[in-house]
């Protein structure tokens, strides 16, 4: 009998299995239209818009109560502080584990159905930056990663089998890789980290069947190039400039917009006068060629570390009648700006926390610097926001349907001090900071969720939170946003008015893209803490 | 006693004699720097710890790490500097020496606040008065007393005698930092709060754990109370009060000032 029982489950299971694990295939075109299946999570930020906005709505106000963990999946190695955000496709959850694991997680149990790991040299150079990792890319039939020593990867998405292995650029110089690539029509586009080793930033385009290199954006412009004028002699090839983190791409105006990071060194200017083109900015790339259609500097000659890698949340909305294709950013320098995604033409901005370092903005939306605001020498200068800005690089969300813009918001400012900012040839020796800060002592400092009206900035609520969180958001179609505290709450607000609704603890702040998908019919919430990825469904 | 249970009682034992040593270890810095030592170990600091620790130490995007070797031991510092923390923070083994990280430990243990005062009054009277004035009924000396309050085996290590004056005469006054955000500011150590609950119903004690949706303190008996922060009235931070008494009208200065040579000689396991 018993035999029998465990036959009919096998064959139960035989069957089930075909459906489930669908032939994993992510065509381009499934992720143009990410949006309407909402069961799979095809993208980083759940589309190429970077919304973070998920149309399930079977959990929502009227049963969040009842939300609970489904499963935790644990790491081989423990991790401090995971960034790692899923692709789910057909059943698979694809995640990485720092510093360069890929694995495959079947999403109804988070048991492990495959890993692959990179073979990293003994010492992998990681300044100014830990060797995290944020996540993959799925095209097609293949997984893509990026890794702490800067390789490019495509991997089997059946078993982690690595298809090809590119070397992007030299981690001995201070390249590494931390964000995930974005993969859209036959290409996959692969930013850098490293500013603080003052290594030139660049984005990539690769080939997403051979590997090949179809060109290449560097960030800061030669001599001879425009923009060039905006550095003092020779300082653009160690600027900085890094694409660190992911990006958005428009199909219909087919330009990919990555945001870009600060120029080195950070806090001492001495040799790099002007503006320092393009660092601080959001670029868009022709995405066939890699050519640069607009660019828009957020805080031109910038000094705080005020990097721009948060992925840029594109949105359509009227305004004063018209419809327009929007750009939101809540930059790391304070200001929530609304642009013209056509051609980068600025619209408006609101600052979104304290900040003291501008006056305000001009008619194009440059600041007009606020004296006495720079990095100075000895005791330091007192500014808001503090070096990781008003928010950092996690990702804030914004509804369709509430038109609300949501971005978990730090208050805080703090001492910026300019030190010896001198640039050496060769392999950096340390961070290349030229100075740094001193942290405000007390509790001075706090968080929030804020709800921003998507084309005004003008703030709609708040939900305050003890101490300033780097948690990405997410809203759902079900009216709610997640998101999470830097001491471990995991909880959901009402989307209209910033109401708690549910709270768990998870012992840890969560850093990962908190996500949505469905299977057998039943939504899961997913988010990642300290050292473990947790799936959370409805019993 | 079966072969697994004294199995289990080997290996405690070899476990709890790894941590004895290691504890023992804790208490002393490895090195004994030169000011040739601390002004390297500065320079090792900026170049590569102070963008994400803080140019003072005091925080930035990593933790508060002033005179962290002193708290969790130079050895575990000397070991995360090395191996990094996975996800977290990089490692620095290949790129500076051991030698080197025995410099950046030695520098930090110098950034720890700056205490210029001078003990004047007599530890062994001051012994005295610490028992007489029932300071042992809040605190633990080495295994003996209350619980309620911070223990002060190892007082004179962490403060200075100016900070253990203020703090007898001005309990609350001047809170150590407990942590670090990730930017900057961060948690005051004992923090005093006052809650009122919806129903009414008033505390009022020292914080032991906060966080966005929830508090926990400790009354001055020593009792834990857990609140949910949508449930309460009214939760009020009171940075300058205390649950501990002042002892500014109780006892002479000479008396104090005892009572701060003794606190000032309590460093640890003898």
């Amino acid at each position: 009998m018993k035999t029998i029982r465990r036959a009919a489950a096998l064959a139960a299971l035989l069957l089930a299995t075909p459906a489930y694990f669908a032939a994993q295939n992510v065509p381009y075109d499934r992720i143009l239209h990410a949006r309407s299946e909402p069961k799979n999570w095809l993208t980083y930020g759940g589309s190429y818009t970077s919304q973070q906005y998920s149309p399930l709505k079977q959990i929502n106000a009227s049963n969040i109560a009842q939300l609970k963990v489904a499963w935790i999946y644990q790491p081989r190695q423990p991790v401090a502080n995971l960034e790692s955000s899923p692709i789910v496709a057909d059943g698979v959850m694809y995640i990485t584990e720092p510093p360069s694991t890929v694995t495959a997680l079947d999403v109804r149990t988070g048991l492990k159905l495959w890993s692959w790991s990179a073979t990293l040299p003994e010492h992998v150079v990681s300044i100014g930056l830990y060797a995290t990792s944020r996540g993959v890319a799925v095209l097609g039939d293949t997984v893509y990663v990026g890794t702490a020593d800067a390789h490019l990867v495509a991997l089997d998405a059946k078993n982690g089998a690595v298809r090809w292995n590119v070397h992007v650029a030299d981690n001995a110089m201070g390249y590494a890789m931390t964000g995930p690539p974005l993969a859209l029509k036959d290409k996959i586009i692969m930013g850098v980290g490293g500013s603080e080793a003052a290594v030139r930033g660049f984005l990539d385009a690769y080939d997403a069947k051979t590997g090949k290199r179809l060109w290449r954006f560097w960030t800061t412009p030669r001599p001879g190039e425009p923009g060039a004028e905006t550095w003092g002699p020779g300082a653009y090839e160690s600027a900085g400039a890094t694409t660190w983190n992911n990006g958005s791409y428009d199909p219909d105006l087919n330009l990919v917009y990555w945001g870009t990071g600060n120029p080195a060194p950070d806090f001492n200017d001495d040799e790099r006068p002007g503006d320092n083109l393009y660092t601080c900015s959001v670029v868009a790339l022709d995405a066939d060629t890699g050519k640069l259609k607009w660019y828009f500097q957020f805080s031109p000659h910038e000094n705080h570390d005020w990097d721009s890698d948060e992925p840029a949340v594109l949105f359509n909305a009227t305004i004063a009648g018209k419809p327009r294709k929007l750009m939101g950013f809540a930059n790391r320098n304070g200001f929530y700006y609304v642009l013209d995604r056509t051609n980068g033409k600025f619209i408006t901005a609101q600052p979104f926390v304290k900040q003291t370092w501008a006056k305000g903005l001009d008619a194009n939306g440059r600041p007009i610097p606020a004296p006495n605001q720079e990095p100075t020498l000895g005791a330091g200068t007192l500014v808001y926001p503090s070096i990781t800005g008003g928010v950092d690089w996690t990702s804030p969300s914004y509804s369709p349907d509430t038109g609300l813009f949501y971005v978990s918001a730090h208050e805080t400012g703090a001492y910026f001090i300019k030190g010896t900012g001198k640039i050496e040839p060769g392999p950096p020796k340390g961070i290349v900071g030229g100075g740094g800060i001193r942290a405000l002592v007390g509790e001075q400092s706090y968080g929030a969720i804020r709800a921003l009206e998507g084309t005004t900035g003008k703030r709609v609520w708040e939900f305050k939170l003890l101490s300033p969180a780097w948690v990405p958001v997410l809203s759902t179609a079900g009216g709610l946003v997640f998101s999470g505290s830097d001491e471990g709450n995991f909880f959901a607000l009402d989307a209209a008015t910033g109401k708690p609704l549910w709270e768990f603890f998870m012992g840890h702040s969560a850093r990962s893209n908190p996500i949505s998908y469905e299977v057998d019919g039943k939504q899961y919430i997913f988010i990642t803490a300290g050292n473990v990825y947790l799936a959370f469904t409805l019993p | 006693m079966t072969a697994p249970t004294r199995i289990l009682v080997a290996a405690l034992a070899l476990l709890l004699g790894g941590f004895a040593a290691r504890a023992a270890a804790q208490d002393v810095p490895t090195a004994n720097p030169t000011p040739a030592d601390v002004e390297a170990g500065k320079q090792i600091f900026e170049q590569r710890c102070s963008v994400c620790h803080g140019l003072d130490g005091g925080g930035a995007m990593g933790p508060n790490i002033q005179g962290i070797p002193m708290r969790i031991g130079a050895p575990i510092v000397a070991n995360t500097i090395k191996n990094g923390v996975t996800g977290s923070m990089p490692a620095f083994a290949g790129q500076i020496t051991d030698a080197q990280i025995q410099q950046v430990i030695a520098y930090l243990l110098t950034l720890t606040r700056k205490d210029t005062a001078t003990v004047t009054g007599d530890p062994a009277k001051g012994k005295l008065v610490y028992d007489s004035a029932g300071c042992a009924s809040c605190h633990i000396v080495a295994g003996e007393g209350g619980d309620s309050g911070p223990e002060l085996t190892k007082v004179g290590q962490l403060r200075g005698p100016g900070y253990l004056k203020t703090t007898l005469l001005y309990p609350g006054s001047d809170l150590p930092q407990q942590r670090s955000f990730l930017e900057s500011g961060g948690m005051l150590d004992y923090m005093h709060i006052h809650v009122v609950t919806r129903f009414g119903q008033a505390f009022d004690g020292t914080r032991v754990a906060e966080d966005s949706f929830h508090i926990v303190i400790q009354d001055v008996n020593g009792n834990f109370h857990s609140f949910r922060k949508l449930d309460l009235k009214e939760l009020a931070k009171q940075p300058g009060k205390s649950v501990m008494p002042s002892f500014k009208d109780k006892l002479s200065a000479a008396q104090i000032d005892d009572l701060v040579a003794y606190l000032a000689s309590l460093k640890g396991a003898q």
